[in-house]
């Protein structure tokens, strides 16, 4: 709903709007400022300028004529002076205010000294010249040039200063304001899947106390929550491996038959369920393994070959030399899964790893089996998703496999993607940053 | 025909005892049962056994406990195969470094069990308790490697993880045991055999090549393992023992 033109981030918006604001006040009161001097100015020009100019005409009046000249230097002021002559032609006086004024001055000097008034049109500024007609009949001219004094100098430096603190202050108060936020943000990315990522401080002004209050809260709700969920599925899987355990031994003990085979046959099932359950549970907690440096070409050999040892078609393609490090426990789990999940569904598995520019550790494992049906493909990733199509009861395990591997993946900081392959199959790609 | 073997199985749970016993006697073995520690160490003092089935979970002293005190007293050669309840990995660290020979997890098949003991009992045979120097070790270093026996991976000398396969775990195991003997490939096979690995169709030849290429041992100069024509190989490097506190 905002506008296009507004500027993405909440910190420029803020910074646009205030800075906006403040500038357009600040406009507004320099203006009435030089309005209300403007004002002030004229009026006590205009107030002032009749008594000045009839004193000073009764003043040159009364002087006799040589001495005149001398006077003019003192009797003359900013925005008007004294010629003795009858000074330039000019036309008819025209705005409201010179004639104000040549009309009080002729109230003030008395209708002796025959006053008229022109105003001079080629004049650059505007300028208007008031004559008089002295009693001894030597003309006198009053030379106006209505103009306010100018400002001074330094006023466009304490603008330019002014402005300045403006951007400062506006800058300073936006972080103050979006920071907090920032900082939210942060807490909440770097929260992990067990929300064991750090604490927020709970300082600073008190929306933002109140924020990180909130949010430390928010997280440990969340931990708890997690933290019990891994209890309860513990637990159970824990409670069950005894009554497992007594079962398999009681069916053992059973005539062999197709009764017996198919009792051991459940009684497998649930154990992996079990065992499935409680590895997913854990898997959230992937993270807090230390991560060691590890050779990753000897990992990966070790990892295929164990497989090969077993029997399993199970290759390396491509590797990598050199050491990273890596939580290897938790990736040998993610990989074991993905290779577990290639034999199962695609009959072998091929292992690549490469390094990304950036530094990424890149592990695939790929198969050739069916795929999995571009609608699927996210959701495979959940806990007990399984395809109708392929992934049944007989085969299908408790479709944990790859739950475990994403959640896995995503407690060690890591990336798992599945993608189809081209000519068929599937490849699941881990990427270690 | 061997003598039968005799197996102790400890187990709190009533009908998992008696279930694992009715199961190892059907298939040959001889079996007594002890309820608790107390019971078990009350029974090898009055008979010798060849192997121990130890439950983790015991009330009382738990099978970590007991395991620890079995390899500190006197039994300490009775070969121990732990049933454990967690299908952890730290679990199944310390019960390797308590001494155990090796694990089963619950809810495990008896003939997963079956198969455990066996193993364990036949590597016991080969490889007679007294030659076993390095059976208690944390870290054995060699050259420029140190092994983890625990973690079941080589450490370089800059610390970093270079990890085996069991198989290779396994076949440098045997190695590190016997050092300077010239070991057959037959031995080596049947020393090697794992739990989840069986060497069926991989030649032994292949694996040393395999651990050679993990060692960086050059297969021309063999420093750490050499060929002995017409009869197998030895382990050639010294070897430094550094105890649990190492």
């Amino acid at each position: 709903m905002s506008a296009r033109w507004l500027p993405r981030s909440m910190a420029s918006r803020l910074y646009l709007i205030i800075l906006a604001g403040l500038m357009l006040a600040q406009g507004l009161s320099l203006a009435l400022l030089f309005y209300e001097r403007y004002e002030s100015a004229t009026a006590m020009m205009y107030n002032t300028v009749e008594h000045d100019v009839g004193t000073s005409v009764e003043v040159l009046d009364r002087l006799p004529a040589p001495e005149r000249p001398r006077w003019l230097g003192r009797l003359q002021r900013d925005n008007y002076r004294y010629i003795l002559g009858t000074g330039e032609p000019g036309a008819t006086l025209s705005s409201d205010r010179s004639l104000e004024v040549v009309h009080r001055i002729a109230m003030e000097v008395g209708p002796d000294f025959q006053v008229h008034a022109d105003a001079i049109p080629n004049s650059p500024v505007h300028r208007y010249q008031v004559h008089f007609t002295l009693h001894d009949g030597s003309p006198l001219t009053l030379d106006v040039i209505p103009h306010i004094m100018p400002v001074a100098k330094w006023l466009p430096f304490v603008l330019a200063l002014q402005l300045l603190l403006l951007l400062a202050c506006t800058w300073i108060a936006v972080r103050l304001a979006t920071r907090p936020l920032t900082r939210l943000a942060n807490a909440v990315e770097s929260m992990t899947p067990n929300a064991d990522g750090p604490h927020m401080e709970e300082k600073g002004p008190i929306e933002v106390a109140q924020a990180a209050v909130a949010f430390n809260a928010m997280q440990e709700r969340i931990r708890r929550h997690l933290k019990e969920r891994l209890h309860i599925l513990a637990s159970i899987s824990h409670d069950l491996q005894t009554p497992i355990t007594r079962m398999r031994l009681r069916a053992e003990a059973l005539e062999e038959g197709e009764g017996k085979q198919k009792i051991l046959g459940d009684l497998h099932a649930m154990e992996h369920l079990v065992r499935e359950g409680v590895t997913y549970a854990r898997s959230a907690h992937g993270g807090s393994e230390t991560p060691v440096r590890m050779d990753v070409g000897a990992f990966l050999e070790s990892l295929v070959f164990d497989y090969q040892d077993m029997g399993r078609a199970v290759s390396l393609a491509e590797t990598v030399s050199g050491a990273a490090m890596v939580r290897q426990q938790a990736l040998r789990r993610v990989l074991g899964n993905l290779i577990d999940n290639a034999v199962k569904y695609g009959g072998s598995a091929e292992v690549s790893a490469w390094r990304h520019a950036n530094g990424t550790l890149c592990i695939a494992v790929s198969d050739r089996g069916p795929g999995i049906p571009g609608a699927d493909i996210e959701r495979v990733l959940q806990p007990f998703y399984r395809l109708e199509a392929s992934r049944n009861r007989d085969t299908g395990g408790a479709g944990l496999g790859l739950a475990i591997a994403a959640q896995l993946t995503r407690a060690i900081g890591g990336d798992l993607k599945l993608a189809n392959r081209e000519g068929g199959g599937l490849t699941a790609t881990v990427a270690l940053t | 025909m061997d003598r039968i073997d005799h197996i102790l199985v400890v187990d709190d749970d009533r009908e998992i005892r008696t279930g694992v016993v009715e199961y190892l006697r059907k298939n040959g073995l001889r079996v007594s049962a002890a309820v608790d520690g107390r019971d078990m160490f009350a029974q090898l003092d009055t008979s010798a056994f060849d192997l121990i089935v130890l439950d983790i979970m015991m009330p009382g002293d738990d099978g970590l406990v007991l395991c620890r005190t079995l390899r500190g007293g006197k039994h300490r050669a009775v070969p121990i195969v732990l049933l454990t309840a967690r299908d952890d990995e730290t679990d199944r660290i310390i019960g390797l470094e308590m001494g155990a020979d090796d694990y089963v997890v619950k809810p495990f098949s008896p003939r997963e069990l079956l198969a455990r003991i066996k193993s364990v009992i036949r590597r016991t045979r080969m490889l007679p308790p007294n030659l076993r120097i390095t059976e208690t070790a944390e870290m054995l270093s060699f050259g420029r490697w140190r092994l983890d026996t625990a973690a079941r991976h080589l450490l370089d000398e800059n610390d970093t993880i270079v990890p085996l396969s069991g198989a290779e775990f396994r076949l440098l195991r045997v190695f590190l045991d016997h050092p300077q003997r010239v070991l057959s490939r037959d031995q080596l096979l049947n020393l090697t055999q794992g739990r989840d690995a069986e060497l069926f169709d991989r030649s032994i030849d292949l694996l040393v090549s395999r651990l050679r290429t993990r060692l960086e041992d050059d297969a021309k100069e063999q420093s750490y393992i050499k060929t002995v024509r017409s009869e197998g190989y030895v382990f050639s490097m010294p070897i430094t023992v550094h105890g649990n506190d190492a």
